[in-house]
């Protein structure tokens, strides 16, 4: 909540109105109510027993109460949304933007489907909080105060019934509920996420679904998580029934003790009959502020549970940090792995005693079987981690003294499992280069052999690439993300297995090719396809965890 | 925001449909939904009495002063009636509630039924995080609709008319002024609610479309932060919620409207009723010929915020209905509303596939690819049973093109038969349990690795998974963690795209086809690994036929026979099969 109240802060002078004009509304209902109860009752008795009665005021009231209400009621409507809604705007970007220095969010992403409900529906719900329960109990606090003094003015010995039946409904209740609804709440957010997950699986997973025959147990595990999510719902639905409920029960109990005691004042003398059917009508009329809060309250459960999932996730340490008083990298320079160690958290090494070093323009082959390291090796360079032995450095300045963004301007990795965006071609491109133009962009793809295909479809670069670019095949995309790599300004590239499915006549004229566009840039391909050695100047095996000559 | 409006070729949704298919799917909340429908209707009752009791309470007590001891029973029953409205209150939500979840679940069960049954080139052109939203999302936007628009509909189409004309004989004046008011501000809500419609439409797909992208961008997010581009990102995520803030407040502006015309009609009836009843009592009116007792006026008054209060319970619901509609036309425009009964495919007697290996035959085969043209034209084959066969080819030239239509995952032209029975012909049960296929791309689930393996046969026990788990070498790897038990993550992340391959490879292992089809089952493997690999496919293959799409040389060498794909047909190469293969049989009865 507290990145929520932050930004809130931001925000303070619209929620500020939207809360003015919220007190306005409910004054002016309880008011028209109440000044027509005493008008009328009033009247009535004027008019049974022949008095005169002062017309102007009362009538005058009415009218005036009516409009101010129905302007009130809109104004409030629209600046407490319009507020609340630029609020959730700011909290979308604040929360994608603390969450890049946390890449390669360890573990988080393991689950996007469930990353995504946190960004979208979970920060939707936030906006309950603000609009349908703390605007609301703050209003119902203005009301408290003008009922206590609406008492303690006209009718004193009801002040404890009306202040008590107030409070118990506007706000104990609430407190109860939202107390309660925690376990409720996280529990049907788990469960929708769960669903969407399924939901994936069974989309992207559908062709290897229908090749098994196991079309049926895909549709089972959705079934199965829809199920679940249908319980937690009820089970939610259970508390949010209350509210209504104890809405109505707390006006018309409170209602009917005033009037219990407000009898006996008649009765005694000490209360105006009018008076006390006025007082009546605004009680039931002041109550209405207690639905909102009571149906926010019973939902505010999973609410906060959303809050809290969103704190958790933002609030993590970055594992790479920007220094505070950065070196500036060389524009050429070495890339000097020395005596490089890397360890998971669990203590599991991965990588012991690397040291490897990169002369400008210098072209390294890194094979070795899948799982020896070789892509952990690139992104330590890569800073996505740093490494928990010896240094890696770039012109001889450690890399963890440079920016990141200055490390990214140096060095540029094609990872293995690089995606191709939704978007078109150039959107893809232009995450290498954001302003290179057409020529440019051409010309990459000609390096990474796509140019030809990109040329023959009928909207070029503006191709519309679908997810995980479903038109294109493996190898094409392969290529589109390596003429991404290529685009970037980068004097070392690192490639993390760029040929894996292309077949070998590709595979070869597209090392060849890349060796020609490298030109002059330090390249560092790691792989395990057969290499040409007389394409690169060097050849280092990786065999579990350490290198060595091949 | 060029990025999330891009719309390609969509079809106008067609928003009467939607709001019909919406009605029919009434019945899926069943009895809870007709007694969520009921529950306001018994409460107005109970409104009138809670009206009328405590006019003729202040009545009593002040026109006709007697005693508050005397008083006592009245209050006893305007504290019952008071308890009995909560109860009815809690009641409907539940019954509601109830109602509205059991109608998102049977359209959950619908939706995705449907799209089970569609064909996987279907989904190449989707946004599968488009789709999961649709599913979770808009289903959910439905919600409303039974939960809340349903009741509050009837309410307000029943209760201010039977409250109007309840009041007539206690004053006609009064009662006509609600029997005038109280239809009327339908009417103009409705006229707001067209407008509120398209704007909900507007949003919902923004709010879909953004999710889809977030989605997006977040599987790529180490690749945008490689490019130093996520900061850009967070400014596009900013554009692209502000895009929805600003058409959610389009929806509202509207909506809130029509909730002014009725909190207008609303003051003014109490204003109104006020103002008529009092200068009556006083005698400046005099419109009727009995005089009014102090309880009829205030009973008057104490009704009429209740006549307004059905209408404004349900314009409160009404962009609930909006919502659910735009939803409804949304799910219309991307999967397709599904019919209510679901058509029996299976219906359609099919013929059995002999037992053993299989013999595949094409003539005259051509595959159009979505936006790739012909890829494959007039292409001829000729398999007898338990050949092994290689495809090869250049990355994108037509292998899994041709795989997958053999597997009849993809629509063809000409003529495929498999096991001398035309495709077209054979069963679904029967054709999947007799040919299997493993994608090129193969795709882990959410769950462990045993349970990833056991997709292919849900009742092999351990045993079973783990031998073929050993064959397809994942235990190397698999035993680095928690064995079989290591979890998968979503999309298969914590796995490479060797290891997943080796995976998809071990389900294979664990089913009996008479045909198995494999689509570049070595791509991200190291030659020592291929060539373990191909030794496993080999094995199991013994008595059965295998068609292997691959750009190995090293693993069609080692196949019978040998096909190039170039310039759409398919091209024999001249080959002599290894002698490795005696020695494999050995190796295959050990298995």
């Amino acid at each position: 909540m507290r990145l929520l109240f932050s930004l809130v802060r931001k925000r303070l002078g619209a929620f500020a109105l939207a809360l003015f004009l919220s007190i306005l509304t409910l004054a002016a209902g309880t008011g028209l109510l109440g000044v027509s109860g005493w008008f009328l009752t009033g009247a009535a008795l004027a008019g049974a027993a022949g008095a005169t009665f002062e017309l102007f005021a009362p009538s005058a009231l009415v009218r005036g109460f009516s409009f101010l209400r129905i302007g009130a009621r809109y104004g409030e409507r629209m600046t407490g949304h319009a507020a609340t809604l630029s609020l959730l705007s700011d909290l979308r970007a604040a929360v994608f933007g603390r969450l890049i220095p946390l890449v390669p969010l360890k573990g988080v992403l393991s689950r996007t489907g469930d990353f995504v409900a946190r960004l979208t529906s979970d920060i939707e719900q936030l906006d309950l909080v603000l609009l349908q329960a703390l605007l609301p109990l703050m209003t119902a606090l203005a009301g408290a105060g003008g009922l206590a003094l609406l008492l303690a003015l006209t009718l004193p010995e009801a002040l404890p019934v009306g202040l008590a039946g107030f409070a118990i409904t506007a706000l104990a209740v609430p407190l109860v509920l939202v107390a309660t609804g925690r376990a409720v709440g996280t529990a049907s957010v788990r469960a929708s996420a769960d669903l969407r997950i399924a939901a994936l699986d069974g989309m992207d997973g559908h062709l290897d679904l229908a090749a098994l025959g196991a079309l049926e147990s895909g549709e089972r595990r959705f079934a199965d998580a829809a199920a679940e999510l249908r319980r937690a719902r009820l089970a939610e639905a259970r508390r949010v029934a209350l509210g209504p409920a104890l809405a109505q029960l707390g006006a018309g109990l409170t209602m009917a003790g005033t009037l219990w005691l407000g009898l006996a004042a008649v009765q005694e003398g000490r209360l105006a009959g009018p008076v006390l059917a006025g007082i009546l009508l605004a009680i039931l009329a002041l109550f209405e502020v207690t639905g909102p809060i009571l149906r926010g309250a019973a939902r505010l459960g999973s609410a906060l549970a959303a809050g809290r999932r969103i704190e958790a996730l933002v609030s993590a340490e970055p594992s790479v940090r920007d220094p505070l008083a950065p070196a500036r990298l060389p524009g050429v320079g070495t890339l000097e792995i020395a005596a490089a160690g890397y360890a998971y958290d669990s203590g599991r090494p991965v990588l012991a005693d690397i040291s490897l070093t990169a002369s400008p323009g210098e072209r390294i082959a890194l094979i070795g079987a899948s799982g020896s390291g070789k892509s952990t090796l690139l992104s330590l360079v890569m800073r996505l981690d740093d490494v928990t032995e010896g240094a890696i450095r770039y012109g001889g300045i450690d890399i963890r003294d440079a920016t990141l963004a200055d490390l990214r301007a140096h060095i540029a990795l094609l990872t293995q499992d690089a995606p191709v965006f939704i978007g078109t071609v150039r959107d893809n491109l232009r995450i290498g280069s954001p302003f290179a133009d057409d020529a440019t962009l051409h010309a990459a793809l000609g390096n990474a052999r796509l140019d030809g295909f990109v040329r023959s479809l009928p909207n070029g670069l503006d191709t519309w690439l679908g997810e995980s670019g479903a038109t294109l095949s493996a190898g094409q995309a392969r290529r589109l993300c390596l003429a991404r790599t290529l685009l970037s300004p980068a004097r070392v590239i690192l490639l993390d297995e760029p040929t894996a499915g292309l077949d070998a006549e590709t595979e070869a004229e597209f090392l060849g090719d890349l060796l020609v566009a490298a030109e002059g840039r330090t390249l560092i391909l790691a792989t395990h396809a057969a290499v040409d050695r007389a394409a690169v100047d060097r050849v280092l095996r990786l065999e579990s965890g350490r290198l060595v000559p091949a | 925001m060029s990025t999330i409006e891009h719309n390609p070729s969509r079809p106008s949704p067609i928003a009467v449909e939607a709001g019909a298919w919406l009605r029919a799917q009434q019945r899926a909340g069943g009895a809870w939904l007709r007694i969520a429908i009921a529950v306001p209707l018994v409460a107005g009752v109970f409104t009138v009495a809670q009206a009328y009791v405590l006019s003729l309470l202040i009545d009593r007590a002040l026109a006709a002063g007697v005693p508050r001891a005397e008083q006592a029973g009245l209050a006893a029953l305007l504290v019952a009636i008071i308890a009995a409205r909560a109860l009815l209150a809690y009641l409907g939500e539940r019954a509601g509630a109830r109602a509205s979840e059991d109608a998102k679940q049977a359209i959950r069960g619908a939706l995705q039924a449907s799209l089970v049954r569609r064909s996987p080139e279907w989904f190449c052109d989707k946004s599968s995080g488009v789709i999961a939203a649709q599913l979770v999302d808009s289903v959910e936007a439905l919600d409303g609709y039974f939960a809340r628009f349903m009741p509050a509909m009837s309410a307000a189409a029943i209760l201010p008319l039977a409250f109007a004309i309840g009041l007539m004989p206690i004053d006609l004046v009064v009662g006509t002024l609600f029997f005038v008011t109280a239809p009327l501000i339908p009417a103009f809500m409705a006229l707001v609610g067209w407008g509120a419609e398209a704007a909900s439409r507007r949003h919902l797909t923004a709010f879909t479309r953004l999710s889809g992208l977030f989605a997006d961008r977040l599987r790529g997010i180490v690749v945008l932060k490689l490019f130093g581009r996520a900061e850009d990102e967070v400014a596009r995520v900013r554009a692209a919620s502000d895009d929805v803030a600003a058409r959610t407040l389009g929806v509202l502006r509207i909506a809130f409207l029509s909730s002014a015309v009725l909190e207008f009609f609303a003051a003014v009836g109490v204003a109104g009723v006020a103002l008529y009843v009092g200068l009556s009592y006083l005698g400046y009116i005099d419109l009727r010929g009995a005089p009014l007792t102090l309880q009829a006026g205030l009973f008057c008054l104490l009704m009429a915020p209740d006549v307004y209060m059905p209408l404004r319970t349900l314009a409160a619901h009404y962009h609930d209905r909006a919502a659910a509609k735009a939803a409804a036309a949304d799910i219309a425009s991307v999967i397709g509303l599904p019919a209510a009964e679901a058509e029996g495919t299976d219906a359609a007697p099919s013929r059995a596939l002999p037992a053993g290996p299989l013999a595949v035959t094409l003539s005259g085969v051509g595959v159009d690819a979505p936006g790739r043209g012909m890829v494959l034209r007039d292409v001829v084959l000729d398999i007898p049973p338990g050949t092994r066969v290689a495809l090869l080819g250049r990355s994108g030239i037509g292998k899994s093109t041709l795989v997958e239509a053999i597997a009849r995952l993809r629509a063809a032209d000409g003529a495929i038969a498999i096991g001398g029975m035309p495709l077209t012909e054979i069963g679904e049960a029967e054709l999947r349990k007799h040919v299997v296929l493993i994608p090129q791309r193969p795709r882990l689930f959410h769950g462990s690795i045993a349970d990833n393996i056991r997709l292919a046969r849900p009742d092999a026990d351990d045993a079973a998974v783990e031998a073929a788990a050993r064959a397809a070498l994942v235990l190397d790897f698999a035993d680095r963690g928690d064995g079989l038990a290591t979890p998968v993550g979503e999309r298969g992340r914590g796995i490479s795209g060797g290891e997943a391959h080796r995976v998809a490879l071990a389900r294979l292992f664990l089913t009996d086809p008479g045909l198995v089809l494999l689509d570049e089952p070595t791509a991200h493997l190291d030659a020592a690994t291929e060539e373990r690999i191909v030794d496993a496919i080999l094995a199991f293959s013994e008595g059965r036929t295998l068609i292997v799409a691959t750009h190995s040389q090293a693993v069609a060498r080692r196949m019978d026979r040998i096909y190039r794909i170039a310039g759409g047909r398919l091209l024999p190469v001249p080959h002599r099969p290894s002698a490795v293969r005696e020695t494999l049989r050995g190796q295959g009865e050990r298995l």
